[in-house]
């Protein structure tokens, strides 16, 4: 484990508040119709992304760069709790989703084997809804990721629930 | 200051430049990042001109700046999505209800 975590690349957290309720921003991230429309960095369009979105399915994007390069991405479904997390893993790949060295779209990468993305969706309850995007995790690690949150929340619960105990006192 | 410095050598005046803080924090924070091997600092005339070790570029430049800014982008894009499909939604309950 620690050999591991020598080795591994930094670690990316990557976290936004989005002003819109949970069911909508995961609509948002497993409909391909949507995803189309976000997929890629600043000035890149997403002309294709079909998605198989089940535990074991398979999805593939293309974003083409402002030069008009075309980068595809593959990738595929571990884990899905609805609403809560996915847990996919992300690469780069040809137009048929097979997998290619990132060197091939001229971009080094040390890819870590198994390594996993996860991201999770955190409602906080007034419309707002914070993803936390985590990549590259072991499936060990993206398996247990997010739990700290939901133990917050279970935790937020539980402090209500004790204060609307007190008031009714 | 990183990314900054990707881009090609710089002096410490031109590092604080594009910052809202003092050339005395930008010294400290680039005496960081020497002495934790990313950045080597040499003299040229009166000036000191930091370098991005080639090393550190290869590690933590390319994916992780790459791949940050993937997703702080698409995240920037989502945003936008998001506030669309909200508006859409409002209309149609109006249609509906």
């Amino acid at each position: 484990m620690t050999e591991k975590t020598v080795n591994a690349p930094e670690r990316l957290v990557v976290t936004r508040v989005f002003d819109a309720p949970r069911e909508l921003v995961w609509k948002a991230w497993t409909d391909p119709k949507y995803v189309m429309q976000w997929w890629g960095p600043k000035g890149f369009t997403a002309p294709f992304c079909k998605m198989d979105f089940r535990v074991g399915g398979k999805f593939l994007c293309c974003m083409r760069a402002p030069d008009g390069q075309d980068y595809w991405n593959g990738g595929e479904y571990h884990e899905i709790v609805l609403h809560q997390k996915i847990v996919f893993s992300l690469y780069f790949s040809d137009s048929k989703g097979n997998k290619v060295d990132p060197a091939h779209y001229g971009i080094e990468h040390e890819a870590i084997a198994d390594a996993h993305d996860v991201v999770t969706f955190e409602d906080f309850g007034n419309g707002q809804t914070k993803l936390t995007y985590i990549g590259n995790e072991s499936m060990e690690d993206a398996r247990n990721s997010g739990q700290a949150e939901g133990w917050k929340q279970t935790l937020d619960k539980f402090a209500e629930v004790i204060a609307g105990l007190a008031q009714a006192k | 200051m990183i990314e900054r410095l990707s881009h090609g050598p710089a002096s410490v005046h031109g590092l604080t430049e594009p910052f809202a803080v003092s050339q005395q924090m930008i010294s400290k924070h680039i005496a960081y990042l020497v002495r934790a091997r990313i950045v080597i600092k040499t003299k040229r005339g009166r000036e000191s001109v930091c370098t991005l070790r080639p090393e550190a570029i290869k590690t933590v430049s390319d994916w992780t700046f790459y791949y940050r800014r993937f997703w702080e982008e698409s995240f920037d894009k989502l945003d936008a999505v998001v506030k669309q499909m909200k508006k859409a939604e409002v209309r149609d309950d109006r249609k509906n209800g």
